[in-house]
């Protein structure tokens, strides 16, 4: 195990950000999915050590996150969410001050920075200051500083923001490539549901401070809830009110097709039941994978 | 193959902890000063007291070849090495006025662009504690501001030996090589800590020059003209070049230019110390919070 949690809680003054969250970061890429204000950059600061959190214990490469954050800052990457940048330098001066800082000796910090931002393809811009930057090159070059001292476990958050389609897909590849190949450890911070799904295998979802749910991408797909895929034709506002208190979570899709995750000690016949009482025509019935996105609407509740 | 091609590649060195992490931080602050405009005429200006100092030092021991001078009395008065000249260079008007200069050049994006450009959580990203950055940063001031201060006090007291041939300036005044270390200390902790203040409350760094500046002239005016209304020594408190003047006079065991206790001075400049430290300690961290 790469980090975990306990118990922990934060708050801004009154706002709780953080419930008792429990977590268990494995090995690989692990996806930390939420929706705006769940606290997600609450969890990776306190993971870093910029938050001290107000209950809770937790590691990050088994180095406490109370009482070694030098040490943890020392082994692990992080990419922040803002743009940042320290004015007055280029590229490379910028990355290897960073590896430096870090504790790299100034000229394999140098010649280090030539490497991670020619393998983040700034090997053109690298003279260039960095305030001339644009906002694609500018995720690079956070990329490139986060990865300068080869850490051992990287903390992205929301990697893609602010990055054309071509520009995602690329920094998704580098992250591909990183922690699949290069055995290192990608915990990425986002709430672009496709962007976790193309590059993590295990998600943590984290909703209004809570850790909603977690573990492999596969089994949380499959667990608990069927999903089935329905169009029905009449006035189906009671039928759908009755499907929720029968404990089923309802998810409006395009096209006027109607989500319905069914838990598990539901039959799906009980759904043709309930259509009849309430006269509702059931035109389309079909059982469906669950994605991401289904994942998602499901254990934060968007209905 | 091209470092793209093969992909990510692991570095084979190993990290170092090292005793001084804040190095890089001057280093680079060094570097990003002389890249300004007009800083290096800047702070060749600023030399220019020292140069005088020095050449007076000289002139001192070869009053003979300097006969014309011993004609003018204020010169040969000048020209008498004590430590009544330490203090005069250490507080004249010129030199601190420079030093806010240098101030303006090297301090004031110091914090300030950090805070702008986000950058605070780079720097704490790293195994970087709050006093590694500040030392980092108030090194780059204590850089420029020795080269002012202790390093051309060293060097008169270096050359007054050597040009005398003789220890005896030393054996009159053994205690001026502790003033000398000693005011250059306080003189670059004092500002160290006004600079980073100022260059903390605000993330314009125009606005930052315009306000070390401004308040050290402005607090200069202030005294003046209600020196000037009341007739009083003080409201001297309320300059800080005045204070520092006063704080010099009792390093250098001189007269003091104002009549109020050098104590209430020294007390002065320690409290904006005192309370650049808590407002620094509470602007500066990894990431902002609003409680």
């Amino acid at each position: 195990m790469i980090a975990d949690v306990k118990n922990l809680t934060f708050s801004y003054g009154e706002i709780l950000a953080l419930d008792n969250v429990e977590m268990e970061l494995h090995k690989g890429a692990v996806g930390l999915l939420g929706p705006n204000g769940a606290g997600k950059s609450t969890l990776i600061r306190i993971l870093l050590g910029f938050l001290t959190p107000d209950h809770g214990t937790g590691h990050v490469l088994g180095y406490d996150i109370q009482n070694q954050q030098q040490l943890i800052r020392k082994y692990v990457g992080y990419m922040p969410e803002d743009d940042c940048f320290i004015p007055g330098m280029d590229g490379v001066t910028f990355t290897s001050f960073l590896g430096e800082l870090s504790g790299m000796p100034k000229q394999e910090a140098m010649k280090r920075a030539h490497e991670v931002l020619f393998y983040v393809g700034l090997e053109e811009s690298r003279y260039r200051n960095v305030e001339t930057y644009s906002s694609g090159m500018k995720q690079r070059l956070k990329l490139a500083q986060a990865i300068v001292h080869d850490p051992q476990l990287i903390f992205l958050d929301e990697p893609t923001s602010g990055l054309d389609p071509s520009g995602r897909k690329e920094i998704l590849d580098l992250i591909l490539d990183i922690s699949s190949k290069r055995n290192i450890n990608v915990l990425i911070s986002s709430h672009i549901l496709p962007d976790i799904e193309s590059s993590c295998s295990h998600v943590m979802i984290l909703s209004e401070g809570k850790m909603a749910a977690q573990g492999s991408l596969s089994e949380l797909k499959q667990i608990d809830y069927s999903l089935y895929e329905i169009r029905t034709y009449g006035d189906d506002k009671e039928f759908l009110n009755k499907l929720k208190k029968m404990g089923c979570k309802i998810d409006l899709a395009e096209d006027k097709v109607i989500k319905v995750f069914l838990p598990p000690e539901k039959n799906h016949l009980e759904i043709f039941k309930l259509a009849q009482e309430e006269k509702v025509q059931i035109r389309h019935f079909v059982k469906s994978q669950t994605s991401l996105d289904d994942l998602f609407a499901r254990v934060v509740g968007e209905e | 193959m091209t470092i793209k091609q093969k992909g990510y590649t692991h570095w084979d060195g190993e990290l170092k902890t090292t005793q001084y992490p804040w190095t890089p931080i001057t280093k680079k602050g060094i570097k990003l000063a002389f890249k300004k405009k007009f800083f290096k005429f800047t702070f060749f200006l600023t030399l220019i007291p020292a140069i005088v100092f020095l050449v007076g030092i000289y002139i001192s021991e070869r009053l003979e070849d300097f006969a014309f001078l011993t004609q003018d009395v204020d010169a040969v008065s000048f020209l008498k090495i004590s430590p009544k000249y330490f203090n005069s260079y250490f507080t004249n008007d010129f030199l601190l006025f420079m030093i806010v200069v240098i101030l303006v050049f090297c301090g004031a994006g110091l914090i300030s662009d950090d805070l702008r450009y986000n950058s605070l959580q780079l720097y704490f990203s790293r195994p970087i504690r709050k006093k590694d950055y500040f030392l980092g940063k108030a090194s780059v001031i204590a850089f420029f501001l020795f080269i002012l201060t202790l390093v051309p006090g060293v060097i008169f007291l270096l050359m007054k030996i050597l040009f005398s041939g003789s220890m005896t300036f030393i054996w009159d005044y053994p205690w001026l090589i502790a003033s000398v270390f000693g005011y250059s200390v306080f003189i670059t902790v004092f500002f160290a800590f006004y600079t980073l203040f100022i260059s903390s409350v605000n993330k314009n760094r125009r606005y930052v020059s315009v306000l070390i500046f401004g308040v050290y002239v402005f607090s200069d005016i202030l005294y003046g003209i209600l020196h000037g209304i009341f007739n009083s020594d003080y409201f001297s408190l309320i300059s800080i070049k005045a204070n520092l003047q006063q704080v010099g006079a009792a390093f250098f065991g001189q007269n003091y230019p104002h009549q109020v206790s050098w104590m209430l001075s020294f007390l002065i400049l320690v409290l904006i110390c005192v309370v650049a430290g808590y407002v620094l300690n509470k602007k500066v961290r990894g990431v902002e919070v609003a409680k």
